[in-house]
């Protein structure tokens, strides 16, 4: 409506100048396309090619509101290696996510699902849960879903696993799709952000707009480009919440993920994700393929350097104690690993606790211990170790005037709950809304009031999941009798109490926030929501 | 409930030594090859013929004096897992050593001192037991002696001494008694009571 009176040339400058940050979009502004009048000036920025700001970028463009928009994506990297990315069947990048069924819905809305390589996503219906200490185990599976609930037939998946870069793939495709259908969209890519910095009030003062408050970003290209609105999308180091003096709350947990690409029995079924928790941190492994698995094993920085240089066979000899062994066994090899002459035969040792274990097994003992067990970790598919510093941060806002932040920049979490791109996503999405629904009226989508809507849909909820991580991580560092044994009957507990497990799986599935505002709700979720 | 809780503790004692014993090398070395100490093992005579200042010829004399024998101790029952079963057996055939490390005599306070130092070596439940329970058997003079020196000294040395569950008994027979000790951060108890109220083994 206001947009639509703006529009009209009878308006004059004073008034232009007095809404110029309120009411209007650049573009709209005198009814001509924003690149002929400034070519480094956009509406949108987003910094950051990650799977947060390039899905920000692919939901922006998918919907018929922005089409007028001219748009940035600024990234360090080259992202025509993800657009030319070529699988291997059979080899499975390290840095995969674990996406709940929501984010799994938001990526069909903005048109990515169906882009991505479909057979390496895995979907898993079954999830595994153990104490290290005390052997308390929970499980999830959502065949308790298709059992008691007609409506659904088969069981719903849990969580997808994913590659980060086949999620990027799907999402530069849908990008380009929408500029080959017009869109006014720029990848800049192979490109840093050197600076990034407020338009001094001399620029460009002469022409209609005043460009004095945009965020401006100094490219590693030697051009600078402005922007009515600056999202950073760039991680956790984010150059833009320095630059809006945006304070990032937290700590680091001294501690490393470690990833690598698995190799697993292929005689046993790969269709669980399990994980399990040991002083040092839990260790996880997630089903990518028959007989292929993804690990994250937290653990101390000291650790994590020794596992990713001992010799494979020793490392695979390694996880296999880390999910079967006692902590005490687990402990003393990740010690000796770190001497340089350990002079131990890894997967002799491990065999022999194997033995002791099972020595006054039945044969039928041991096989139904077999079944709550990942399968057996045979290889790992080289090159594929790496790891990550891990950390608790949120940022103390989400926005100020003519910034958001996205993803990672936001907030950061422990992995072991594999909830951190998923949050991003959610972030994505609600912010998306918020900026189309501003477009409809005709707002400036860099007004801090706008922003809000976004900061306030996302902050508390991102806070819940980050300190439930924290908490989780906190509760399951310790060995101390009494607290094993608490947490252990609470996870009983809950593993034996149906409505509860449901509930706390939705909650992990991401069907907890689809009733807000301003996420419209799914029919999708309607189903599985009223379980 | 208690199921619960037996699972994380009570068994978990057991657990526990060999627990402590997974995270050592010569622990490990004692799990994987399950040693024993027996007349059958260990040659007494063998034993008998090293330097009086040795470890093994103390421990023999001691066994001697003692009138007890290595073979006299009472088998694990009810303990299911071989492994928890050899720890319990190791745990008993190496309490003699004690004896030979601290010095202390077979009577009861001393008895009682060692139970001390066990407890806290090991936090075993029958130790704790008899530990405590055992004060009960003596006279006030006794009693003193152990509040005074003895449980001092056996929570002072049974804390900050080597885990000695994990210790290679067997290798040390011909080392002197001073070297064992020092290896193992042991120095003897006061020995200031009378040798008079002499008990079994
Ligand atoms: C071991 C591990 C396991 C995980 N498992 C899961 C899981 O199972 N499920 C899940 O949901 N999440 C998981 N996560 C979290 C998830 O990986 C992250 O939340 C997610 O990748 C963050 O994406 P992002 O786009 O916000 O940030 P990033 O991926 O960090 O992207 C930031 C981008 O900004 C660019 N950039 C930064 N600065 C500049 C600059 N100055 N100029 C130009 N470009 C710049 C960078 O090049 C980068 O591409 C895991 C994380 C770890 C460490």
């Amino acid at each position: 409506m206001l947009g639509l009176s703006y529009r009209s040339s009878t308006f004059t400058q004073t008034l232009i100048e007095k809404y110029a940050y309120r009411s209007r979009t650049l573009a709209t502004l005198r009814n001509i396309p924003l690149q002929n009048q400034f070519v480094n000036a956009y509406d949108v920025i987003i910094l950051g090619g990650g799977v947060a700001g390039a899905a920000l970028a692919a939901s922006l463009v998918s919907s018929p509101l922005m089409k007028a928009k001219k748009i940035a994506l600024v990234e360090a990297m080259d992202l025509s290696r993800v657009q030319q990315w070529t699988p291997t069947s059979g080899q499975y990048s390290n840095r995969v996510v674990s996406l709940t069924p929501a984010s799994r819905t938001f990526l069909e809305d903005i048109g990515v699902w169906d882009r991505l390589f479909i057979d390496r996503i895995r979907p898993y219906t079954n999830m595994q849960v153990w104490d290290g200490i005390s052997d308390a185990r929970i499980e999830f599976d959502t065949s308790i879903f298709s059992k008691t609930h007609q409506n659904v037939s088969e069981p719903p998946a849990i969580a997808y696993m994913a590659e980060n870069v086949n999620l990027q793939y799907g999402i530069m495709k849908r990008i380009r799709a929408a500029q080959e259908s017009g869109q006014q969209f720029d990848i800049i890519d192979n490109t840093k952000v050197q600076r990034v910095f407020a338009q001094g009030k001399d620029g460009e003062k002469e022409d209609a707009i005043d460009l004095s408050a945009w965020p401006s970003l100094e490219l590693s290209n030697g051009q600078t480009i402005s922007g009515q609105l600056l999202i950073g999308a760039d991680g956790a180091n984010s150059p833009v919440r320095a630059y809006a003096d945006i304070q990032s709350l937290g700590w680091d947990y001294d501690r490393q993920g470690v990833v690598a690409t698995l190799q697993l029995d292929p005689a046993t079924q790969n269709v669980t994700a399990w994980q399990r928790f040991l002083p040092t941190g839990p260790i996880a492994i997630l089903p990518l393929d028959h007989g292929i698995s993804s690990m994250v094993w937290t653990t101390t920085p000291a650790i994590a350097a020794a596992l990713k240089s001992i010799p494979e066979q020793d490392f695979c000899a390694l996880v296999n104690v880390a999910i079967r062994s006692n902590p005490a066994d687990v402990q003393y090899l990740c010690q000796q690993i770190q001497k340089s002459e350990h002079g131990l035969d890894l997967q002799d040792e491990y065999s022999w606790r194997q033995m002791a274990q099972n020595e006054s097994k039945t044969s039928e003992e041991i096989a139904s211990r077999e079944d709550r067990l990942p399968p057996h970790v045979i290889g790992v598919q080289s090159g594929t170790r790496a790891s990550f510093p891990l950390r608790l941060r949120n940022s103390e806002r989400y926005v100020a005037d003519r910034i958001a932040l996205v993803g990672d920049a936001a907030h950061t979490i422990h992995p072991l709950a594999g909830q951190g791109l998923n949050q991003g996503l959610r972030d994505v999405q609600v912010l998306s809304n918020v900026l189309t629904n501003g477009v409809k009226h005709g707002e400036d989508l860099g007004n801090i009031h706008l922003l809000s809507q976004y900061a306030s849909n996302r902050y508390a909820r991102n806070l819940v999941m980050l300190s439930a991580c924290d908490k989780i991580h906190r509760l399951y560092s310790t060995e101390f009798g009494p607290m094993v044994w608490a947490r252990s009957l609470g996870l009983r507990g809950v593993n034996a109490f149906g409505y509860l497990k449901s509930e706390i799986m939705k909650y992990a599935m991401g069907i907890e926030d689809v009733k807000s505002k301003i996420t419209p709700s799914r029919e999708r979720f309607v189903n599985i929501d009223r379980l | 409930m208690v199921a619960a809780l037996g699972e994380t503790t009570g068994a978990g004692q057991l657990e526990r030594l060999r627990n402590k014993m997974l995270a050592s090398s010569s622990g490990r070395r004692i799990l994987r090859t399950r040693p024993t100490l027996s007349t059958e093992t260990i040659d007494l005579n063998y034993l008998r013929s090293l330097s009086p200042a040795t470890f093994g010829n103390k421990y023999v004399s001691w066994l001697d004096a003692a009138g007890v024998s290595p073979d006299t101790r009472t088998a694990v029952h009810y303990v299911d897992d071989p492994e928890l079963a050899y720890v319990m057996r190791r745990y008993r055939e190496t309490h003699d050593f004690f004896h030979t490390l601290t010095d202390l005599p077979v009577t009861v306070p001393a008895e009682v001192a060692l139970k001390w130092f066990e407890w806290v070596q090991t936090g075993l439940p029958m130790t704790g037991l008899s530990a405590v329970f055992g004060p009960l058997r003596l006279n006030s003079q006794e009693r003193q002696l152990l509040r005074q020196s003895l449980i001092p000294w056996a929570v002072q040395c049974g804390s900050t001494c080597q885990d000695l569950m994990c210790v290679e008994w067997e290798k040390m027979w011909e080392w002197e008694l001073s070297r064992v000790r020092e290896e193992l951060g042991i120095w003897p108890a006061p020995n200031n009571f009378e040798e008079s109220s002499r008990v079994e083994a």
